[in-house]
């Protein structure tokens, strides 16, 4: 039987196409992710309280807790931080002053991302965070108002 | 001067006449001024179409010529020979080419067919765990993909009038 070269000769160009493939999903895990958070509060009224330099939030913020299930109509920005995660370090990232992010990195897609409060760890989540998702942690915040940490990834 | 004639003056040019019919041609011309001059083109026509005819030179010899001829014939005539694989390539080459598509098929199964969620990620890569809270919860629009988790901290009744906004407790 003779061996038809050019189906061989495909099969190994598809190998080594799938390859690179893989081979560039697997950089692509191992390498820093950046990110973004933002402490946002939340009330009916118009405008941050006085004195408070709270700015508007961005548009696509906006857009994303637009369809959340939240009885607050006004979002403001209190802060902003931008990080990288490095895969198996945790990164501890200040929100305010007393409370920050631990964001670590897994490996594969997945996230572990900790809110810690005073010391106290609130809540722990282990997700996936695309580019394009956000990820919103929150809670009841005085005067019937509420504040949010939005985490969302930038490449 | 008729067409006969003019046959007959071309056929005497070029020998072909028997010698009564020649001599009785050659007598015309010696009183016929116009079949003389036509014998006497034809005449300068050959010679002109003599002097032109192409010689073909050989670059090389003629016996070596005919044998290069000889040889391609002889090459052509010959049937292709085919080639013969070796019992082991060829034994291995019938194992590899199922081997790699097998391969080829395995790899695409596991890169293609990797459970995945509406935001790629496996069922059970998506854990929660509440610390000190088990009052959270949590809402996923997986269309918006936006994930809320709302916690019960800092509880209403442990946040002091004076706390500044946006702050957690």
């Amino acid at each position: 039987m003779r061996v038809k070269v050019m189906p061989a000769t495909g099969l190994v160009w598809f190998s080594i196409a799938l390859l690179l493939l893989a081979r560039g999903e697997a950089r692509a895990q191992t390498a820093e992710m950046k990110f973004q958070a933002f402490l946002l509060w939340g009330t009916n009224e118009g405008k941050p309280p006085e004195g408070k330099p709270y700015k508007p939030i961005e548009a696509g913020i906006k857009e994303k807790l637009k369809d959340l299930p939240l009885k607050w109509t006004n979002w403001f920005e209190v802060n902003r931080v931008t990080f990288g995660a490095p895969l198996g370090l945790t990164k501890e990232v200040p929100i305010s002053e007393k409370c920050h992010l631990k964001v670590k990195k897994l490996a594969g897609r997945e996230l572990e991302v900790s809110l810690i409060g005073k010391g106290k760890e609130v809540v722990k989540r282990t997700q996936a965070l695309p580019k394009g998702e956000v990820l919103v942690l929150g809670g009841n915040a005085p005067n019937a108002t509420a504040w949010l940490v939005v985490m969302r990834r930038l490449d | 001067m008729d067409n006969e004639v003019e046959l007959k003056l071309q056929a005497l040019l070029d020998g072909e006449l028997p010698t009564a019919e020649a001599n009785d041609v050659t007598s015309l011309l010696a009183r016929d001024r116009a079949a003389a001059a036509l014998v006497e083109e034809l005449r300068h026509t050959r010679a002109a179409l003599a002097g032109f005819e192409a010689e073909v030179r050989l670059p090389e010899s003629r016996d070596f010529f005919w044998s290069k001829i000889e040889r391609d014939i002889r090459r052509l005539e010959r049937p292709a020979r085919q080639p013969v694989a070796s019992l082991p390539l060829a034994l291995l080459r019938r194992f590899l080419v199922p081997a790699s598509a097998l391969a080829v098929v395995i790899g695409a199964g596991v890169v293609l067919l990797r459970p995945s969620g509406p935001s790629g990620l496996t069922p059970a890569a998506e854990i929660e765990t509440a610390v000190a809270d088990s009052g959270a919860f949590t809402y996923r629009d997986y269309s918006a993909g936006t994930t809320l988790v709302w916690v019960s901290y800092p509880a209403d009744n442990e946040v002091a009038q004076d706390d500044e906004m946006g702050t957690v407790e």
